[in-house]
């Protein structure tokens, strides 16, 4: 019975891990990504999480003079593990909205997309009005405010969720559902991997300020405002050396900063 | 490009499964020694003369036997973490430990497994004839003793057919740490079909990676349980 | 202390979150419900000719049977699964061209493709254990009195064979239910997916836990009603050999580990062991 005891304490040593979070002079910052999200997040064949966002928090990271780790998280779950201290950032192109500002604390926004409508190539129509869209199937991941927007607007359209924006652009792509609402850009990078000019985008979506937010900004739990304080100043510095243009530059065409955006 | 250099070739994903399936055997290798120990834990205190405890035992067996594995992993990944938060501020701790994503996983392996398997060693508790123990504290051993000299051999004996069958469970339920963002081998596969929008081919990959650990595990327990058997026609 | 108390209750419970999302739970029951009986139905139908094929003396199918139930038993369900739907969707043209794309569309009836194909794997075992448990002897007597082969299998192997599997065909059902959990992972909305929703929205961890008991109570009835119904197949038996009836035996009845166990279910031979 000792033996049993011993191995059931060996156990729970060895598998709690114990790693303290949060030791308050934030010499290493965690990053929470749902990389299913290229070109902002995804993972490589190596297994690393490479991106946008990866280059951008690596930036900010030595401007804060911290060292930084990459996490996946699956979105569905990404508060609550950002809540629960499975990692100490959300850094995963999540919208600034009233909804999250009840749960997270958000710094200063970094980037701004469209937000687009898309289709197969065979849709030659453009019009995407709820009532256009009647009884037809829209595809979006779960819990983003694509999700809301069409729960809000699209209420006789069928409405597919899924846990990764990667799984509605491919059910778009074999013809499963009609629509996509994503990201323009995550859009754009998917319709060039898959080829073939399966789809396209129809058309872009305008901001609702009480679903949509503003663009993106960082999540971080309500209690760290002294982190919240070093992000924001490490993004106006990362600006203003022009690190963050370089950074654009490397992964799209038009700017995505959105300065013109603010709350 | 081809099937063959997206599996092999330089940008390939074929190093990225191999990786997921390491993570895959070590998520099942590392939960074996837990689930499998407090399993035994289980059956044990299932069969103490202490009512409350036996009830205790049963409902946790019957709880994360009635339940999908699905729910059983995220019930305990995401409660067990609200669970030491709540106590590591209830014992005055000022940061909270934090679990990691593998560990929470063979936590919650471990959880179901010792549900699953305490049910085999409760039968083969129940196949050990008393006279066996009876015997053992005649001949002078003490019962740590006993247990170990003379109860567990036979126990193990008596309960490996049951413990494979549970083994080839936990080698397919770690699939399903994969929706919890470990990179196992179902993930992996994932991860490159969604990035090459080749489904079939990195799946099948997958199918085919499963179906040699499972054929794998076959062999060797019935090999085990020969040399457990040997000297019992 | 009391205030804190009645605090930590009402978050336990939280009726707020239970009457604005409490429907959906039931919607996806009936799914649940659906995909389960249509899918352990056809399975059963399918397990059948594999069985056949797997007992046969023809060695191309038999080996062929092998393969089919190795590969299902061997696998994950979820790679099964992932491999049946987004598997479908890059052979669409294909499936156009068969004239069966528009049925492999819906989300619906992959997840019971697969499943079906799945569970027949097992059910075959079940079968085939089942029937195999039935002593030659038996059926060389029955030969020997003048039987045909239909009134051996119809009136000596069947009703044999029967009592011998319903309980891993019990347990295979349970299994079914818990597995069919997965299907909330291709975006069906049943149970497990309604409540994955409901938890995107509150982020209340609890939803899990109702959830949970649920699934429970559908479990907990079935194997009590399982275990009447078998009982009142097998009250000759249980008259005969009351020994059998020993607390090892009875454990063992509801001890298949999951749907994914390489079984007790159908060996019976190695149940006893």
């Amino acid at each position: 019975m000792k033996a049993i005891k011993l191995l059931a304490l060996l156990g729970l040593a060895s598998t709690l891990m114990a790693s303290a979070a949060g030791a308050k002079e934030w010499k290493a910052i965690r990053f929470g990504m749902d990389a299913s999200y290229a070109p902002f997040e995804s993972v490589d064949p190596s297994g690393k999480i490479v991106g946008f966002e990866v280059d951008y928090a690596n930036a900010l990271c030595e401007r804060m003079k911290v060292t930084c780790t990459f996490q996946n998280q699956d979105w569905d779950g990404i508060i609550p593990a950002l809540l629960a201290g499975k990692f100490d950032v959300i850094f995963s192109s999540m919208n600034i909205t009233d909804e999250r500002k009840k749960k997270v604390m958000f710094s200063d926004m970094y980037y701004a997309t469209p937000i687009v409508f898309a289709g197969q190539s065979a849709n030659k129509s453009d019009d995407v009005s709820p009532a256009a869209l009647k009884g037809k199937t829209i595809g979006t991941q779960s819990s983003t405010i694509h999700a809301n927007f069409l729960e809000a607007f699209y209420k006789d359209s069928n409405i597919k969720l899924y846990p990764t924006q990667d799984e509605p652009n491919l059910d778009l792509a074999s013809g499963r559902i009609d629509y996509v609402v994503g990201d323009g850009l995550v859009e754009a990078d998917f319709f060039e991997k898959k080829g073939n000019g399966c789809c396209r985008v129809i058309s872009e979506i305008k901001r609702v300020p009480g679903i949509h937010g503003p663009g993106v900004g960082a999540a971080m739990r309500p209690e760290d405002t002294d982190l919240r304080d070093m992000f924001n100043k490490a993004i106006a510095e990362v600006d203003a050396d022009g690190t963050y243009k370089k950074i654009e530059a490397k992964y799209f065409k038009q700017d995505i900063r959105g300065k013109q955006l603010t709350n | 490009m081809n099937g063959f250099s997206l599996l092999f070739g330089p940008e390939g994903w074929g190093g990225l499964l191999l990786e997921g399936a390491i993570v895959t055997i070590l998520l099942a290798v590392t939960t074996v020694p837990f689930g499998f120990g407090s399993g035994l834990a289980l059956a044990v205190l299932k069969l103490s003369p202490n009512r409350v405890v036996r009830a205790f035992c049963e409902g946790f067996t019957t709880f994360f036997r009635g339940i999908p594995d699905l729910l059983s992993l995220f019930i305990v990944y995401f409660g067990l973490q609200a669970l030491i938060d709540r106590a590591s501020k209830l014992a005055g701790l000022s940061s909270a430990i934090e679990l990691n994503a593998f560990f929470a996983g063979v936590i919650a392996l471990s959880v179901v497994v010792a549900a699953y398997s305490s049910e085999v060693w409760v039968a083969a508790l129940n196949a050990v004839p008393k006279g066996q123990s009876e015997a053992a504290h005649s001949l002078g051993l003490d019962s740590r003793k006993t247990f170990f000299l003379v109860l567990l051999p036979q126990l193990i004996r008596i309960a490996l057919p049951g413990l494979g069958n549970i083994w080839m469970v936990l080698l397919k339920d770690t699939s399903l740490i994969s929706t919890l963002a470990v990179i196992d081998l179902l993930r992996a596969a994932s991860e490159a079909s969604k990035n090459t929008t080749r489904p079939i081919l990195f799946y099948s990959a997958a199918a085919a990676i499963y179906l040699v650990f499972s054929i794998l595990s076959g062999l060797v327990q019935s090999n085990l349980e020969r040399r457990a058997n040997r000297g019992f026609a | 202390m009391l205030q804190t108390l009645y605090a930590e209750a009402a978050d336990l419970f939280n009726f707020e979150m239970m009457s604005r999302y409490g429907w959906r739970l039931i919607d996806g029951l009936w799914i649940t419900a659906q995909v389960v009986t249509i899918s352990v139905t056809l399975g059963f139908l399918l397990a059948y000719p594999v069985c056949l094929a797997r007992m046969s003396r023809n060695r191309v199918l038999s080996a062929a049977a092998v393969s089919y139930v190795t590969f299902f038993r061997g696998t994950p369900l979820l790679c099964q699964l992932y491999l049946v739907y987004y598997g479908a969707g890059e052979i669409r043209p294909l499936l156009t061209d068969l004239g069966v794309w528009w049925l492999f569309r819906e989300a619906f009836v992959c997840c019971i493709f697969a499943f079906s194909l799945n569970t027949a794997a097992y059910q075959a075992e079940i079968m085939r254990g089942a029937l195999a448990s039935v002593s030659k002897g038996q059926i060389e007597a029955a030969a020997a009195l003048g039987l045909s082969k239909f009134r051996i299998s119809r009136h000596i192997v069947w009703p044999q064979a029967f009592i011998v599997a319903l309980r891993p065909f019990g347990n295979e059902l349970i299994a079914m239910i818990k597995s069919s959990a997965l299907a909330a992972i291709v975006t069906l909305l049943d149970l497990m997916g309604q409540t994955r929703f409901i938890f995107a929205r509150t982020f209340d961890f609890l939803i899990y836990v109702y959830a949970a008991i649920i699934y429970l109570v559908i479990v907990e009835i079935i194997r009590r009603v399982w275990g009447l119904i078998e009982r009142s197949c097998s009250r000759h038996l249980i008259a005969a050999t009351p020994a059998t009836h020993s607390r090892g035996q009875d454990e063992s009845r509801i001890s298949r580990a999951g749907r994914h166990g390489l079984s007790h279910g159908g060996s019976p031979q190695s149940q006893g062991a």
